[in-house]
């Protein structure tokens, strides 16, 4: 079991309040993701789920029972921490055996559960080494390991990823994904990285200032960003905002649309001078100016389009596909 | 996350170290300060008056102190100028490539480890003896009028003895320094045409100039202090051509047993110490905040 | 990284840095060959190098008349001694200042630093008098204690950057993992605080081994160490060269050889952690 409930949790460090009071519930099972630009508090709010942090104010409940008071090491959670944290001075296997010493799981019992782990996490060959021996990668399998074998209620990671170099990245992430299809525990998932946070994610909450701005599996959040900072925020290459007298005429202050929903069409009723193209082979991102809506548009067209530096184009907005935004920013339905 | 339980223990846990620090600083210091004050001789027993300033005058106005006080910044100048000069250029040699580097550090370095007394004396008697020593005998060989180190350059003779000892501190500190300069610093500056000069000059001097500021504090500190030398080379003589404030202290107070006057040269002494304590202290407390 | 130079440039400079080397050794050396050497060997003219007999004499000699294992013993009791009471006093402070910081806590390591540029000459009168009015004049434990109180800011220091190095997300996930308070210092902290408690120990050894203020102004024939016993060659009867080269030899080997084992902490710990 791992249900977590957050009632009006709220955290001040002196005088700034990092998170004001935030309510929040993540399912049995769910991988959820926090996600936000840095500094907005998503590490803050694993922490006092773990139990690092004391809460200023509010409730934490795990599985129903409060928690808010309990030490981290009783609340069931484990964390994967982003410097992976491991014990320099044991080895691998030591690692992943400490928090079972810890909690006296007896010898054999805990010998099975470090076999599993790491021919699951392929550290079986690496088991006597100390951490310093192993490469990001590797650390980060054992960090993980270390979490697995305790069976948890629920795992946190703290950008586990961003100390991979990119093609690790992308491995990790399908393993960790592996993982949560097997395990099937609660996961939290803190990360800046939008992408990580689509491809991962049952449920993404979308934090900014320690507000949550929106909750919502990655297909709503991108279908109808609740505001103006999610759309921008959730995928990739980032929406384009219109303002002005083409905004007035859809009746909105702010008009959004995706660069793959924007095509190249000698018939459309935009133009633009194509500054930069970037020929990806699959697809071709073109950067535009001069379209008198907005400063640079950014149009996702077919792979093997010819257009080059300095040429005219014509282009069709998908209207169907058209974000709306009022004065305040939020999304008009 | 420090709770009101960690604090509390933590109070108890370094209260014995400051406790005995403040005991260890407050109670001599405060005798020697009221020392000071007083015409006290171990001598002459008897009731050991208060005496105001007249201790201080005397010992300001003893033209041993003027010796003392000219003495003790050349000391502490000379040695400076030779460890810092010459430790930039040896650290600068050991850091090229070689072989056995790791060998010719050790033997740098090992003066650093010979207690005084031992160098003092082996230099004395084995290299600077104007009869036996090996000094005499390379200037036999030479065809030159052996020198009598001790006697005719007292001062510089202890200058060179505490050289010896101090130069493997300043070279293996700034050896460390140089060894963290980015190479690609000096590559960018070699590729925008910088010659080596140059690039020692405004590269690697300036990297090293916080280096080189912590090893003149710190050694000035040991230097103010540099006693068992002189105690066993000259006993700060002859007359009192190599006695620096610390040696006069020490005459004054367990030569002479005048412990007024002793005392008075002790917080004369603390507070030249101290004149360069804060600025040690402002470049390590800058440090800490790093 | 360094690169990579022509063979005759590290010639060059194997050649230089090794004369270099040689030359700042060689009184050290020159001291070791001449305990060596019978006493007038020490002095022959011209020098000899290493076409002499060798004899041990002179270190049977210098134990006999002068009981030199007494003085040898009591270095190794005042340097030990006062470096262990150091690190029991200094390593619940360290540790408290490392991991429990509080708003003072900068001050109070300042102030620790500053007591250790008091000069030693500045309370020698008070000092004496007390050790001479308390009968510790002239006795280990008086020297075991001074030397303990102006090496402790050094040993804090020390140790407060060591335990500094640890980092905290490792305490906490020792806390996720369930380690008690107990449990974290026992499993998790020592073994990575041990290094750095070693090479505090080494290095204060060898700072207190060499001290040659208050050994030499506080002790006389019964409690004196290394550094006051070879004072007494200063005055010397006869032809002794040899002699003292074969009790310095002694005095210097232990440390000579420790110290090459902590060359690195040295730098830190006499910077008080400013180079690193
Ligand atoms: N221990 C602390 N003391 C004071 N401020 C803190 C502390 N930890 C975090 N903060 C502040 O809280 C805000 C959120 O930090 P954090 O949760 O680490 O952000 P994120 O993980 O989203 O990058 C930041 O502005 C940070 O400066
Ligand atoms: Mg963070």
């Amino acid at each position: 079991m791992g249900q977590i409930t957050l009632d009006k949790v709220t955290k001040r460090f002196g005088e700034v309040e990092v998170i004001p009071p935030l309510d929040l519930e993540i399912g049995d099972g769910e991988f959820t993701v926090f996600v936000g630009p840095s500094g907005c508090g998503k590490s803050t709010l694993l922490r006092l789920i773990a139990g690092l942090e004391d809460v200023s104010g509010g409730q934490i409940r795990i599985d129903g029972r409060d928690a808010t008071e309990t030490p981290p090491a009783r609340r069931g959670l484990a964390m994967v921490f982003q410097s992976y944290a491991l014990y320099p001075h044991m080895s691998v296997r030591k690692n992943i055996a400490f928090p079972m010493k810890m909690a006296g799981v007896p010898e054999d019992e805990q010998k099975r559960r470090i076999e599993g782990a790491a021919k699951a996490l392929n550290l079986t060959d690496y088991l006597d080494r100390r951490p310093g021996q192993l490469s990001g990668g590797q650390r980060q399998r054992v960090a993980i390991g270390r979490a697995i074998v305790r069976e948890p209620a629920a795992f946190l990671f703290d950008e586990p990823l961003s100390n991979l170099d990119a093609a690790l990245r992308v491995g990790m992430r399908l393993e960790i994904s592996e993982l949560h299809e097997r395990l099937k525990t609660t996961m939290i998932y803190v990360t800046h990285d939008q992408v990580e946070a689509m491809t991962m994610a049952d449920k993404i909450v979308v934090l900014r200032a320690g507000h949550v701005e929106q909750v919502g599996s990655p297909l709503e959040l991108y279908r109808s960003p609740r505001n103006l900072f999610v759309a921008g925020f959730i995928g990739s290459p980032k929406m384009n905002f219109i303002e002005g007298e083409e905004a007035g005429r859809h009746d909105a202050r702010t008009i959004g649309i995706r660069p793959e929903h924007v095509s190249v069409d000698p018939s459309g009723p935009w133009s633009g001078v194509v500054a930069v193209s970037e020929h990806l082979g699959s697809d071709t991102f073109l950067h535009i100016h001069e379209t008198g809506l907005c400063d640079v548009m950014t149009v996702r067209a077919g792979g093997e389009l010819d257009v080059h530096h300095g040429d005219r184009v014509r282009l069709s907005p998908d209207l169907s596909k058209l974000h709306r935004f009022d004065g305040q920013g939020l999304r008009i339905a | 996350m420090a709770t009101q339980h960690s604090r509390a223990a933590a109070r108890v846990m370094i209260s014995p170290a400051v406790i005995l620090l403040l005991g260890w600083m407050l109670i001599p210091l405060g005798m020697t300060l009221y020392f000071s004050f007083l015409r006290y001789n171990l001598l002459m027993p008897g009731a050991n008056p208060f005496v105001g300033w007249e201790n201080y005058s005397y010992f300001l106005s003893d033209p041993a102190f003027q010796t003392a006080i000219v003495n003790t910044l050349l000391l502490v100048l000379g040695v400076l100028l030779i460890t810092v000069v010459g430790g930039v250029l040896i650290a600068l040699l050991l850091d090229q490539p070689m072989w056995g580097q790791g060998i010719v550090r050790i033997l740098v370095i090992a003066p650093f480890f010979v207690m005084p007394t031992v160098s003092a004396l082996v230099w004395k008697n084995m290299f600077m003896n104007p009869v036996n020593g090996l000094f005499a005998h390379l200037f036999q060989a030479l065809g030159l009028a052996p020198f009598d180190f001790l006697a005719q350059a007292p001062l510089a003779s202890i200058i060179g003895i505490v050289s010896w000892q101090w130069l493997p501190f300043a070279t293996l500190i700034l050896l460390t320094a140089m060894q963290s300069l980015d190479s690609e610093q000096l590559e960018a500056a070699e590729m925008d045409g910088a010659s080596p000069l140059a690039r020692f000059f405004h590269i690697v001097l300036p990297h090293l100039a916080r280096a080189i500021t912590v090893v003149i504090l710190i050694q000035t500190i040991f230097l103010l202090s540099v006693f068992a030398e002189i105690l066993v080379t000259t006993n700060g003589g002859p007359g009192t051509a190599s006695t620096n404030l610390t040696y006069l202290v020490y005459a004054e107070s367990l030569l002479r047993f005048d412990v007024g006057t002793g005392s008075a040269g002790g917080v004369v002494a603390i507070i030249l110490a101290n004149i360069v304590a804060i600025f040690l202290m402002r470049m390590i407390g800058k440090n800490l905040d790093a | 990284m360094a690169r990579a130079v022509t063979p005759r440039r590290k010639a060059i400079n194997t050649a230089l840095a090794w004369g270099i080397g040689i030359l700042i050794f060689f009184p050290i050396l020159w001291t070791i060959l001449t305990s060596f050497k019978t006493e007038a060997q020490a002095i022959a003219d011209p020098p000899l190098f290493l076409n002499f007999d060798w004899t041990l004499e002179n270190y049977v000699t210098v134990q006999e008349r002068s009981n030199y294992f007494r003085h040898f013993w009591n270095s190794v009791v005042i340097s030990v001694g006062s470096t262990l009471i150091g690190l029991l006093i200094a390593v619940p402070a360290a540790w408290a200042m490392a991991f429990v910081p509080g708003r003072r806590t900068k001050d109070v390591l300042m102030w620790m630093l500053s007591t250790k540029m008091l000069p030693p000459v500045g309370v020698l009168v008070p000092i004496y008098l007390i050790f001479r009015d308390t009968g510790l004049l002239d006795s280990r434990i008086g020297l075991v204690i001074v030397l303990t109180l102006i090496n402790l800011p050094i040993i804090v220091w020390m140790l407060y950057t060591y335990f500094r190095e640890i980092p905290g997300e490792i305490l906490e996930a020792a806390r996720m993992d369930g380690a008690g308070l107990r449990s974290e210092i026992l499993y998790v902290l020592t073994p990575m605080a041990v290094p750095g408690i070693a090479s505090t120990l080494l290095l204060n050894i060898i700072l207190a081994w060499n001290e040659a203020f208050w050994t030499l102004n506080l002790t006389a024939a019964n409690a004196a160490p290394l550094t006051a016993f070879i004072a007494s060659y200063s005055s010397p009867e006869g032809l002794f060269y040899a002699k003292l080269s074969a009790a310095s030899t002694m005095a210097i080997a232990p440390i000579l050889i420790m110290g090459w084992f902590s060359q690195k902490q040295l730098v830190r710990g006499l910077t008080f952690g400013a180079v690193k």
